[in-house]
């Protein structure tokens, strides 16, 4: 397990990574949160924790700041295609951590319960942990255990556990396993993977999470992950630490691929659609994955995909990562409404009647804005699964 | 905060709204920062920043300012290399970045737009419909900013000409806060008086634009092309004869001396052939007269002794060239030196080659702090500016930075003498002072400092950019 951080390891890691920073703005151009003022962007971000280091200032103003980012990393992409590559993403994740460790100004006040529920029960928002599998009543999801070994773990993630909306992304993908005779189950006890804590700033908690998990996928037997969840996702492959014997991690557009080209999965309805895939940050720039969720959405008979102008590794956010599902940021900040707002606008002017997404944060942000733009008529937010479903 | 501050803030929220004023240092830290090496200091910090909706708020902060003798400093997007936008005198930083009005009329064949909309969004929103602005600065500075130093960015000066040649109108907050409108609605210009050609690069000193009106270019089709060659000095030589030829321009054209190809070579695993490169980007009204313009300068090229020159058609192959000059801003970190600062230097045509190659061994055989500095060489083809970016470490003390820094700025003003040219597209003032005054001699600077003086009689805005504070 990697060793939790000093105050000084944190603001030495800051001040060398943030006094390359060549101040050419152009991170400032991508970030979503950035509108219309410079100090908003990546840009202002980080001279303000820069120089909140160097003059010892450290107030709800930076916090504010700070707790912005979506984490969604295109700034970071920016800088590395035409700047000094700062690793943007890791300096925000750092300030945050030593804001809340260290300088008890982080989280942003919202998040702190978040963070509490996550510790005593296991999700950000605090429902009932025993009811973490209400979702799968009567569907005929085994819990893997050693004495039900299953050949693939579908870790669901808390969103998809609890969520009305999201727990359709759950619902589908095990309607689609089971179709495809796959060996899985779930955990009856499955925990938060941390990954919103860390975003969060509160590496303590990950932790706690992550060990708690890995115990859980040790007394299972755990070879094989699959997870509807980007953020677990990345977490998973990037930062529990699964070792060389850890279990095989996928996410299931990678899956299903895998079982659709082996025969095992088999979509023979016509589903006579226009689509457009929003790649979420977390699976996409996070983790590399753009080809899969569209092979995966062209193996659908008759539907017709189109991109929309920003996609792939300059796909645009839908304002909720980083911990942005669970605050709302002053005033003066760009609100997370707005950023998802854009995306389905974007989505619109491809003229698809689908959204397609394969992120619980992202299906639901979308959908609200959908109802908030009052679009309904005109497009439907779905997961790529629940698509997936209608063409079996 | 002081009484006389919280007044300040309190009577500048009664002009633009509560939330559109800032007193937090954040922000202010954030208008203040400077591209140079070393960090502001706290007295480098406005005292305020402001973010007026238009030239009316605008015009009402400048006449409060000039009421109460608080200087304000103009802040268009912060991209600038020169820093002009640091206040030197603490007082109010204006910011237009909330002017993004932006309005396409096809059937008066131009556009117009507040000073605060970005460079990135005017191309994108231009090019939806099949036009092009004349000015490529980077997708983040604004038009505000580039019509106020008269920059186009990497675009040779004869494919479109500059801001002072586009820009039909302007509307302009004067210093003492009254607004006042150039030029006209019809595409031909004025031949006689028009005082937008004294805005248009004055950098802010007479005047803060606010809207600007400018007229449509269609998109030309484009052509790029590349020309690898044995050296810097031999690209010099060939651009000059592109001139002596009267072969077609490029629109833009860039060259990369042999240290920075050789780290951008290595950083993208390219296997080009060792030595420098110079891309261009021809433009025709058909595709086929932009190809042709292309295969010219790639027949030159051969005919020069390019150990290679061909037109980049494979896409994979053409963001590979051009990825090795935008990776710029990382040269000198392969030797682990963070710290930089790149000058301008403008040859006349006939010393060229020269100047490049001088360039090329600009750190040789030196005794001060450039000597211990990693020199890298690029610029542009076409347009003849030439760039060179000294690296060094960062954990230099910062009085050992100030110091290079002045060494650095010095033997800009030396080259520039030397090779006759005058520049500018990163900004005139404030650094440059001490070159123009040598340049153009006390008499030219004296009618600088009379105008300024004409048009803001108190000296409020960007006050101390004219005597050359930095």
């Amino acid at each position: 397990m990697e060793a939790l951080q000093t105050e000084e390891s944190m603001v030495r890691f800051l001040n060398e990574a943030l006094i390359s920073c060549e101040k050419c703005h152009l991170c400032n151009t991508v970030c979503p949160v950035c509108d219309p003022r410079v100090t908003q962007g990546p840009y202002g971000i980080n001279r303000s924790i820069y120089y909140g280091l160097k003059w010892n200032q450290f107030t709800e103003k930076l916090r504010d700041l700070i707790y912005s980012c979506t984490t969604c990393g295109k700034c970071e992409i920016k800088c590395k295609g035409v700047s000094r590559a700062l690793p943007l993403v890791e300096i925000i994740e750092k300030a945050r951590e030593l804001l809340l460790v260290e300088k008890m100004l982080g989280p942003m006040p919202e998040q702190t319960n978040v963070l509490k529920n996550m510790h005593v029960r296991g999700n950000p928002w605090g429902n009932a942990p025993h009811e973490r599998t209400d979702w799968a009543r009567g569907l005929d999801i085994p819990f893997a255990t050693t004495n039900h070994p299953v050949d693939v773990l579908y870790f669901v993630g808390c969103a998809s556990s609890y969520d009305p909306q999201a727990q359709k992304i759950a619902k589908n993908l095990s309607k689609l396993l089971k179709q495809a005779g796959v060996n899985f189950g779930i955990l009856e006890k499955e925990l938060c993977s941390g990954h919103e804590a860390r975003r969060m700033g509160e590496t303590g908690l990950f932790q706690f999470l992550s060990e708690a998990n890995l115990e859980l996928f040790e007394q299972a037997g755990i070879h094989h992950i699959v997870t509807g969840d980007p953020h677990s996702f990345y977490s998973f492959s990037n930062e529990y630490p699964f070792g060389e014997k850890g279990p095989k991690v996928q996410h299931y557009t990678q899956f299903l691929n895998e079982i659709i080209d082996k025969g095992q999965l088999k979509l023979i309805c016509d589903v006579d659609k226009k689509v457009t895939y929003h790649d979420p940050c977390y699976l996409g720039r996070r983790s590399e994955i753009y080809d899969e969720p569209r092979k995966l959405i062209q193996s659908i008979p008759g539907v017709k995909p189109v991109e929309m102008k920003n996609c792939k590794e300059d796909s645009n956010c839908c304002g909720m990562g980083g911990g942005r599902m669970w605050m709302e940021p002053p005033k003066t900040l760009v609100s997370s409404q707005s950023i998802a707002n854009s995306r389905v606008l974007q989505a619109l002017d491809t003229g698809a009647e689908i959204l397609l997404t394969a992120c619980p944060f992202c299906n639901i942000t979308l959908n609200d804005a959908v109802k908030a733009l009052e679009k309904e008529g005109d497009i439907k937010v779905m997961d790529i699964t629940e698509l997936i479903a209608v063409a079996l | 905060m002081s009484s006389d501050l919280e007044q300040l803030a309190q009577d500048l929220k009664n002009i633009v709204g509560e939330e559109y004023v800032f007193t937090d240092v954040f922000e202010r830290i954030a208008y203040a920062d400077t591209s140079l090496p070393y960090d502001v200091e706290k007295t480098d910090l406005p005292d305020v920043v402001v973010h007026p909706a238009d030239a009316q708020e605008i015009s009402k902060i400048l006449k409060y300012a000039n009421a109460n003798n608080v200087p304000i400093t103009t802040y268009g997007s912060g991209t600038s290399l020169i820093f002009g936008t640091k206040p030197k005198h603490k007082g109010i930083s204006l910011s237009t970045e909330r002017l993004k009005n932006f309005e396409i009329r096809e059937d008066h064949q131009w556009f117009e737009c507040g000073a605060g909309v970005k460079a990135g969004y005017a191309i994108e929103a231009l090019g939806k419909l099949g036009y092009f602005l004349p000015i490529q600065t980077q997708a983040g500075s604004s038009i505000g900013g580039a019509v106020s130093v008269n920059t186009i960015g990497h675009l040779t000066d004869n494919a479109f000409g500059r801001p002072v040649n586009n820009v039909l109108a302007l509307e302009v907050v004067l210093p003492t806060g009254e607004i006042i409108q150039t030029g006209s609605e019809c595409l031909r210009r004025s031949a006689g008086w028009d005082l937008a050609r004294i805005f248009i690069g004055s950098e802010g000193i007479l005047g803060i634009i606010t809207k600007v009106r400018m007229v449509l270019y269609p998109t030309p089709q484009m052509v790029d092309a590349v020309g690898f060659f044995k050296s810097t000095e031999e690209i010099g030589r060939v651009i000059g004869l592109m001139y002596e030829k009267k072969l077609p321009l490029p629109m833009d054209g860039e060259f990369v001396g042999e240290k920075a190809c050789k780290v951008g070579y290595e950083a993208y695993g390219l296997d080009f052939p060792e030595g420098a490169l110079a891309v261009t980007r021809s433009m025709g009204w058909t595709k086929e007269e932009a190809l042709r313009n292309a295969n010219l300068l790639v027949d030159l090229f051969k005919s020069a002794g390019a150990i290679d020159a061909f037109i980049l058609e494979d896409e994979a192959i053409k963001k590979q060239v051009w990825g090795v000059r935008e990776n710029a801003m990382r040269w000198g970190q392969e030797k682990g030196l963070k710290g930089y600062l790149a000058i301008e230097v403008n040859p006349a045509l006939p010393l060229l080659p020269d100047a490049m190659n001088e360039l090329v061994h600009i750190t040789e055989g030196r005794n001060d702090l450039i000597g211990d500095t990693e020199a890298y060489v690029y610029g542009h083809v076409g347009s003849d500016s030439l760039h060179c970016l000294f690296a060094f470490p960062y954990d230099w003390s910062t009085e050992k930075m100030k110091q290079v820094v002045d060494e650095i700025w010095n033997l800009e003003k030396e080259l520039q003498t030397k090779y006759r040219g005058v520049g500018g597209d990163w900004g005139w003032l404030p650094h440059r002072v001490p070159f123009y005054r040598e340049k153009y001699g006390e008499v030219s600077y004296g009618i600088i400092k009379k105008m300024k003086q004409l048009f803001d009689p108190n000296d409020i805005l960007n006050r101390g950019n004219v005597e050359g504070e930095v």
